[in-house]
């Protein structure tokens, strides 16, 4: 089926007929059955045998008659008494109560009460018996009820009614499921591409559908493909210029050493010394930014989380002191040891920058704290906690953007601004998240979640 | 190291023609003769013709790659290297480590701190007046007048960092040795903060000790202190 429209179309004209359908056809059968089932029944002469039953014993005389009548294909043949009761006390349809309750005597039915097959016995001339002590009895024959249906107590009608439910039932979920599934699948691939992964395509599940929803799953994944390419060259344009930078910076370098040998030490070398230096670091830390996005999953090994910060610890206890940071002390809260499967030097420079951000922000004579604990049965959580001014609330998603600076945190101590962003980006490629909020009292934190 | 260095003869393979050029001008003011190749395949030829005293090579060169150049390099000779990588390559760096180079310096370096590198490691291989010159520990043991190694009497073949390390540890046996301490004298610089260099130099001390057949001596890891050499048991037994 090529379009939606008609797919549409026809599965709800299809529910529509199927449901009438069942119905006319098995009310139909039904009907077709009874009137067989009458047309080949005679009682005959059986009713005289009823009736010397009668003469001779009475109302017990006629029970045992019936006892022994042996019936007939899908009739039941009842003997009411004058309450309306059948004598061998099976149940009566109420049909045929109301009719006798109506009518004192036997009348032929109006015609337009043939076709409905629980009054089609009413076609039939009915017997009346009238015993030795003048009770009347009368015998009629009604469609032999379904023991199945009879012990429910459900009637063919009722049941014709179900059996049109389900079968609409189960086209229409036949009909919801085949259009949902595939809009939920585009659905997930829509978010999936909206938090960043560019990796997913639809065209090999909904893509292979031939109406709307195909052709809308191939112009996802059309487009995106161009999303990631685009992404993908712009990484690859800050790459280039990155690597590019650094052959005029190398050289600058030199040149300005050469230039203090000629000149002597001034003070404007200091600072181009100091510049040249940021420069290369931000360098640096976007070609850091740029190259997370080539982490295979054949670089992934599994990694002890305990021991990487540990060691990212020392090393930025190592920096700390070596810069002269030395009223800032780190301490790490491990509450279980986890492995992780990661990539050791991606996994690590999320810790270090975060953790270097907490360094840099905290107060002084203050404590970093980082905490390793194990979240669910397979989630670890890692939490760095200041003692900094914080961030404001309406910020706190935005610190993990690239060069992102807050507007009221005054600071002058300024980062290369892609810390906090390389660390939300390793994490990220590793299945985690990360977010930010602010301690009830003081300071940021930091909370990593990496599947183990 | 009061005695002023004789003139040291450097190559500098790097693709960067005129940071070769300012290279040459900086170093020569340092008695640093320094002989510029601008790809690998000339920096062999020009190891192969001449008499250097140290390499410093660029790991990112076009055609023959640094790593490629490096590896060519030690199949021939043991002279000290300094590779130059970019900054934040961890893989070429630990790589260039295995291979055998001595130190490395992220581009774009400080040149001082280029100079004090190349200085540091052309002191270590200038012969010293220090008394011991061989040590024996298990079945290890080292010679330093012939700067040679070996295991159980197989010779051993260690870069000049790894011998200086070595030499360290088997120093004290059983004693911790702080990373800060044998950066100080196998690499003569002070460590550096994110700085893996002498775990990867001791990684290959244990590659090749076991290779050697060397399985009573295991240098171990101290987190966050340093390393130490655990003598064999055979070792421990004989001092009782």
């Amino acid at each position: 089926m090529k379009s939606l429209l008609i797919r549409i179309f026809l599965s709800f004209w299809l529910i529509i007929g199927l449901t009438i359908g069942t119905a006319a056809i098995g009310g139909y059968w039904y009907a077709e059955k009874v009137s067989n089932a009458y047309d080949n029944f005679e009682l005959g002469d059986s009713i005289l045998d009823a009736s010397a039953a009668l003469q001779s014993a009475g109302r017990e005389g006629l029970r045992s008659w019936l006892n022994e009548f042996p019936g007939a294909d899908g009739l039941q043949v009842l003997v009411l008494d004058a309450r309306g009761q059948d004598l061998l006390g099976r149940p009566v349809p109420v049909t045929m109560r109301r009719m006798l309750d109506r009518r004192q005597r036997f009348m032929r039915p109006p015609d337009r009460l043939r076709r409905d097959p629980e009054n089609l016995m009413r076609a039939r001339p009915l017997s009346q018996l009238i015993g030795p002590d003048g009770q009347r009895y009368v015998i009629v024959v009604v469609p032999a009820r379904n023991p199945l249906l009879a012990r429910y107590g459900l009637s063919p009608r009722t049941l014709l009614l179900i059996l049109a439910l389900l079968v609409s039932a189960a086209v229409s979920i036949l009909l919801a499921r085949a259009m949902s599934r595939p809009v939920r699948e585009l659905r997930e691939a829509t978010r999936s591409l909206a938090a960043g992964n560019f990796e997913k395509r639809v065209s090999s599940s909904v893509g292979r559908r031939r109406d709307e929803l195909g052709s809308l799953a191939r112009d996802f994944d059309t487009m995106a493909d161009n999303l990631q390419r685009s992404a993908a060259q712009q990484l690859e344009l800050s790459r280039n210029v990155s690597h590019e930078l650094r052959s005029p910076l190398a050289r600058l370098r030199v040149a300005l050493e050469l230039a203090r040998r000629e000149a002597g030490n001034l003070a404007e070398f200091d600072r181009i010394d100091v510049e040249t230096e940021r420069l290369d670091t931000l360098i640096a830390q976007i070609l850091d930014y740029t190259r997370l996005d080539s982490i295979a999953d054949q670089d992934k090994r599994p990694l002890s989380l305990n021991d990487v910060i540990a060691d990212v610890i020392a090393d930025v206890n190592y920096e700390c002191n070596s810069v002269g940071i030395d009223n800032v002390s780190i301490t790490s809260e491990f509450s279980s040891s986890i492995n992780v499967l990661a990539h050791e030097s991606s996994i690590k420079s999320a810790i270090e920058n975060i953790l270097r951000n907490a360094v840099k922000f905290t107060k002084p004579n203050s404590r970093v704290v980082v905490s390793l604990r194990r979240e669910y049965p397979d989630k670890a959580l890692v939490t760095v906690d200041d003692s900094g001014p914080g961030v404001p609330e309406s910020d706190l998603d935005r610190v993990f953007e690239p060069f992102f600076r807050s507007a009221d945190a005054a600071n002058s101590r300024s980062g290369t601004g892609l810390g906090l962003a390389i660390a939300a980006r390793a994490i990220s490629l590793h299945g985690g998240t990360i977010a930010a909020s602010n301690r009830a009292d003081g300071g940021l934190r930091i909370s990593m979640q990496l599947p183990c | 190291m009061n005695d002023t260095p004789e003139t040291s003869t450097v190559l500098l393979i790097d693709d960067d023609r005129e940071l070769g050029q300012m290279l040459q001008d900086y170093l020569a003011a340092d008695s640093l003769k320094v002989h510029v190749c601008c790809s690998g395949e000339d920096g062999l030829k020009a190891l192969g013709l001449h008499k250097f005293d140290l390499v410093i090579l660029d790991i990112m060169l076009p055609g023959m790659n640094g790593l490629d150049v490096l590896k060519a390099l030690r199949t021939t000779t043991d002279i000290p290297v300094i590779m130059l990588t970019a900054r934040g390559d961890d893989v070429d760096r630990i790589i260039g480590l295995e291979l055998g180079a001595d130190d490395y310096l992220a581009k774009p370096f400080n040149p001082r701190e280029l100079i004090a590198r190349v200085r540091a490691i052309l002191r270590r291989i200038q012969p010293s007046s220090r008394k011991q010159e061989t040590w024996q520990l298990g079945s290890i043991s080292l010679d330093r007048t012939t700067r040679s190694a070996s295991v159980h009497n197989t010779a051993l073949s260690l870069t000049g960092t790894e011998f200086e390390i070595l030499r360290c540890l088997l120093q004290a046996p059983g004693e911790v040795v702080s990373k800060q301490r044998l950066s100080e004298i196998a690499l003569g610089r002070h460590l550096l903060p994110y700085d893996r260099s002498i775990d990867t130099h001791i990684s290959n001390l244990r590659k090749k000790l076991e290779r050697a057949g060397n399985s009573d001596e295991t240098i171990q890891n101290q987190r966050g202190v340093g390393y130490l050499l655990i003598p064999g048991t055979s070792q421990r037994n004989l001092r009782q």
